[in-house]
């Protein structure tokens, strides 16, 4: 029997990080008796370590409660997490497509941020309703009227009435259940129709296989079904079909407006994509739900294992990891100075990061990884046209024609006491101005194109800085324009290193071969001889650097005390000479190439 | 033949470079003494075959411990093992701790050679560095040891210190020769972690000489030694010929000791087998469990033979002379050229080791970089 459709509430929580998300699910979770306090983990829906450290939920997931409303009636509350980056805007926006209504938490702390602005208005383009809900009112900081405020002149919903709650505490959590239940709509659709899931995320289940998370739209689902893939095509038949209570749970079937996952035995989440629909091969619905895209990487690294001899396992861990996660791509690839490795792509910045950190966490990997890239267009003499992602395949100058660029069209939000330096930050970056509105008083948002090449390195982290954590920030990846780009290449005596290569704009190659050069010569460890550190545009050298020779390498003292503590330290030090790279005569440390990500 | 180290953990002041493990304020000299005592005398049966030829009393402050405790635990020591008649004993001396009392006692007692920890004779290096003599009392020091009747003085000198410069090292060298120690142990600091000196120096309160100026102090120095009649016999260590520290010599010959008190390390051949040992970290911890009568062991550990073999290499190439063949093969059956074949070869091709017929040693390039040439025979 299919739950009543009047009694179910589909809907997400939207607030920035740290505002408070998982905390109010879990007290919801709590409220309805879902988990019980007392064997749930701090973060439920947060269930990955890194998730947990950096306080985003990287991978979403859902979760089904039951809670008795005043009017006696008891309701199913589908809460379906989301991705809160904006490297997962795509991921967000399906999530948001399976949902009704929104849950909006703005932190009295704090106010409304960037990356918040974004989603909501991703929300209301959904056509979700939305619940705005202050939160960490125990705070002495605290300032829920200035919430108030800003929810309504910046995005302009009404929320004098919104609920104050803390999440924390649990103080005022039963008034969101309450107003989830009379603020937000049943879902639509018809249950006698050809069945219509969305998919909104997918998982791999070592057991399962990979499993679609799904709302469905209209029909009805069971095991036994065949269904069909709209967009890839594919067919499987339907071996389990559940819920999430938290944990799965296998029910008989799925019906329109419920929230669920469909187990199809499934080898790769690569078949099951986000945003695809699902439908009964046998009466298959007529039109897939749109908004469907192909999510593509946009940043791209090379990704080489610290001991050569790993690589193996460096291939094993890729190919796991892309079972739960088909937006990463990889292919092998060769560097001179790193060996064997992989050219990956991944959707933004903290996407890589995130993966790279899990393959060291979870695969327990030593990983080097080189300057990251995005995709340049590249327009050669004889007219044709080259992607580029990797700067050591660029063509030689003369056989080019001209270069394109990605520009992300980048929302900053700040208090207008850092409007300057953002704008000075934007400019160094190359930011084309577009526009600056007062949302407020007290809050500015500037629009400004940006190359995309420039976003990767350290633009987040310098916006918060200069902004002492205050300015928040939000992109998307517009159109490709000309450009004057060059090749930096790095030489270490008089051997050229790949790995170091970058394509930069040719206004910031001297500014950014000299730094480099200099970093490399404070992260390169002396050796028996003297290192030059060239950089070079073409064949010009730009900047220059030494290393200075070792001139001892022994230890002073060695009585009978310390014979094991310095065999202990010659371990260590073979270790350490393990892991490093050759290029030509010069040994260098991995952490070289890290470095040269953090250059300004 | 075996060495016996004895450790004394009491210093008056922590120097600012210290990481042994000494502590300074403690005055529990009698029930450290007795648990010392109790640990020679529960080892006594087990190695009456070891026939000891060098004894070394070293700290923290040996000589901050009145002089009679001193004679008591060298006492206790020849009665609970064989030490040599001709041994060598040596006892570390703070210049500031010593008088004309404890020097005459020592000298009763056996003592036969004297390590004086001078470091310096530029009071403003030695103040950095949180030593609490000066020139002065290192001058009236060794007075007072040649006036008791001791020909045979090692004097510690430092380099690559805070406010060093390459003449006030090469003074305290100098001055070390002028006093006319036999021995001169010259060493470059280690800066350690969990140090005052690495707190300031992380800090910026104060500065070492750079790589190099260390680099340039430690070639002076040798330069300046070896002109003044000492030979370098290892890294760090220079003496009038005939008198190089026997018991040192042991270490590096990864010879048999072992160690008593606390924190206190041993290396001894039992049955075949080559086994380290060390005791406990804390006087506490050290004091109880001989109170209960038992061996206060905090780790105990067999090497394997091919450790074992590396270790002869490591401590070996050390010394000036290198590493004896013969001795190595009779002790593990093999030449070690032929068992360390490749890495041999390859420090030879790069000019750092030099093989003849009886030993395998490092050149004066090889001495610099010894860790490198020792990866690869790991």
């Amino acid at each position: 029997m299919a739950y009543p459709r009047e009694l179910i509430r589909n809907f997400c929580i939207i607030a920035h990080i740290d505002h408070g998300k998982s905390t109010l699910a879990d007290r919801l979770m709590e409220r309805t008796d879902t988990v019980s306090s007392r064997d749930m983990a701090d973060q439920l829906l947060d269930s990955m370590d890194i998730e947990r450290e950096r306080g985003i939920t990287i991978k979403s997931t859902a979760v089904q409660m039951f809670y008795k409303h005043t009017d006696g009636r008891t309701y199913m509350l589908n809460l379906i997490d989301t991705p809160g980056h904006v490297d997962f805007t795509y991921e967000v926006s399906r999530a948001l497509a399976a949902c009704d209504g929104a849950v909006l938490i703005v932190d009295a702390t704090q106010g409304i941020e960037a990356q918040t602005l974004a989603n909501v208005y991703l929300a209301v383009d959904n056509g979700l309703e939305i619940l705005p809900v202050i939160n960490k009112i125990d705070l002495p900081s605290a300032d829920p009227e200035n919430a108030i405020r800003e929810i309504e002149d910046i995005i302009g919903l009404p929320a004098e009435d919104a609920p104050q709650v803390s999440a924390k505490t649990g103080l005022n959590v039963e008034q969101v259940l309450a107003r989830i239940v009379t603020d937000f709509p049943a879902p639509k659709g018809e249950a006698d129709a050809p069945l219509r899931a969305l998919i909104f995320d997918s998982y791999y289940d070592n057991y399962k296989g990979a499993l679609s998370y799904v709302r469905i739209m209209d029909g009805v689902v069971r095991p036994g079904d065949r269904i069909r893939f709209m967009h890839t095509g594919s067919e499987f038949d339907v071996t389990e079909v559940g819920v999430f209570s938290p944990s799965l749970k296998p029910v008989k079937e799925l019906s329109a407006g419920e929230v669920g996952y469909i187990s199809a035995s499934i080898k790769s989440v690569a078949e099951t994509k986000v945003g695809d629909t699902i439908t009964l091969a046998e009466n298959p619905a007529k039109e897939p739900l749109h908004g469907y895209k192909q999510a593509n990487p946009m940043v791209f690294c090379g990704i080489y294992p610290a001991d050569g001899a790993e690589y193996e396992n460096l291939r094993e861990a890729l190919e796991k990891l892309i079972l739960n996660d088909a937006s990463i791509s990889y292919e092998p690839e060769t560097s001179q100075a790193l060996g064997y490795g992989f050219r990956c792509g991944f959707l933004g910045l903290l996407h890589m990061e995130i993966a790279q950190e899990r393959l060291e966490r979870e695969f327990d990997l030593d990983l080097v990884t080189t300057a990251p890239s995005v995709i340049y267009r590249v327009i050669l003499t004889d007219g044709t046209t080259v992607m580029i992602d990797n700067p050591a395949n660029l063509p030689s100058p003369t056989d080019i024609e001209r270069m394109e660029e990605p520009m992300c069209l980048s929302h900053i939000m700040t208090p207008p006491e850092y409007v300057g330096t953002i704008m000075e930050l934007c400019q160094e970056k190359r930011g084309i101005f577009s526009d600056m509105v007062y949302l407020e008083q007290s809050r500015v948002k500037l629009t400004y194109q940006i190359p995309l090449n420039e976003i990767i390195f350290d633009f987040f982290d310098s916006l918060k800085s200069r902004s002492r954590g205050y300015a928040s920030f939000d992109y998307e990846i517009s159109d490709y324009v000309q450009s004057d780009l060059v090749k930096l290449d790095f030489l270490l005596n008089g051997d050229m290193c790949d790995a170091l290569s970058t394509i930069v704009h040719r206004d910031k190659a001297y500014a950014k071969g000299r730094a480099v050069a200099e970093k490399l010569q404070e992260v390169i460890p002396r050796q028996q001889f003297e290192i030059p550190i060239q950089a070079a545009i073409g064949g010009k050298i730009i900047a220059r650097e030494t290393v200075r020779a070792l001139r001892k390498d022994v230890l002073a003292k060695c009585y009978g005390g310390d014979i094991t503590r310095k065999k202990k330290l010659l371990e260590k030090q073979k270790e350490g000479k393990k892991r490093m790279r050759q290029i030509g005569s010069v040994e260098l440390p991995s952490e070289a190439f890290m470095s040269v990500l953090r250059i300004n | 033949m075996a060495g016996l180290y004895i450790h004394i953990p009491f210093c008056r002041r922590k120097c600012a470079y210290c990481d042994f493990v000494s502590f300074a304020d403690r005055v529990d000299f009698l029930p450290y003494t007795a648990a010392l005592i109790t640990e020679m005398r529960l080892y006594s049966p087990l190695i009456k075959e070891k026939s000891f030829d060098t004894v070394f009393i070293g700290g923290g402050t040996p000589s901050l411990l009145p002089a009679g405790l001193i004679s008591r635990i060298l006492d206790e020591a020849r009665e609970c093992f064989d030490v040599a008649e001709d041994a060598e004993i040596t006892i570390e001396c703070n210049p500031e701790s010593i008088d004309e009392i404890k020097l005459n006692e020592y000298k009763a007692s056996g003592v036969n050679r004297l390590s004086i920890g001078m470091q310096s004779s530029d009071d403003k290096v030695l103040a950095a560095i949180g030593r609490i003599h000066d020139k002065a009392r290192s001058l009236s020091a060794y007075a007072l040891a040649e006036n008791a009747g001791f020909t045979n003085i090692n004097i510690d000198i430092m380099h690559g210190l805070p406010l060093q410069s390459m003449e006030s090292y090469l003074d305290s060298v100098r001055l070390a020769s002028e006093l006319g120690a036999q021995h001169i142990s010259s060493y470059s600091l280690i800066l350690e972690e969990h140090t005052r000196l690495y707190d300031e120096v992380v800090s910026g309160k104060l500065a070492l000489p750079d790589e190099d100026d260390t680099a340039d102090m430690q070639d002076a120095g040798i330069t300046l030694l070896e002109s003044l009649g000492y030979k370098r016999y290892e890294i760090s260590n220079f003496a009038k010929a005939g008198f190089e520290c026997r018991h040192n010599i042991n270490y590096w010959n990864n010879g048999d000791y072992l160690g008593l008190g606390v924190n206190a390390h041993s290396a001894l051949h039992i049955r075949d087998k080559w086994v380290r040992f060390r005791n406990h970290e804390t006087i506490e911890e050290y004091v109880k469990t001989l109170g209960e009568n038992k061996l206060p062991l905090a780790e105990t550990q067999e090497v394997e033979r091919e450790d074992e073999m590396f270790e002869c290499i490591m401590m070996g190439l050390r010394k000036i002379e290198g590493v004896n063949r013969a001795e190595f093969e009779k002790r593990f059956g093999i030449d070690p050229v032929e068992q360390f074949a490749a890495a041999v070869s390859a420090a030879a091709l790069d000019g750092m080791m030099e093989v003849t017929e009886e030993r395998m040693k490092l050149t004066r390039r090889g001495l610099d970089f010894q860790n490198e040439v020792l990866l690869n025979f790991m």
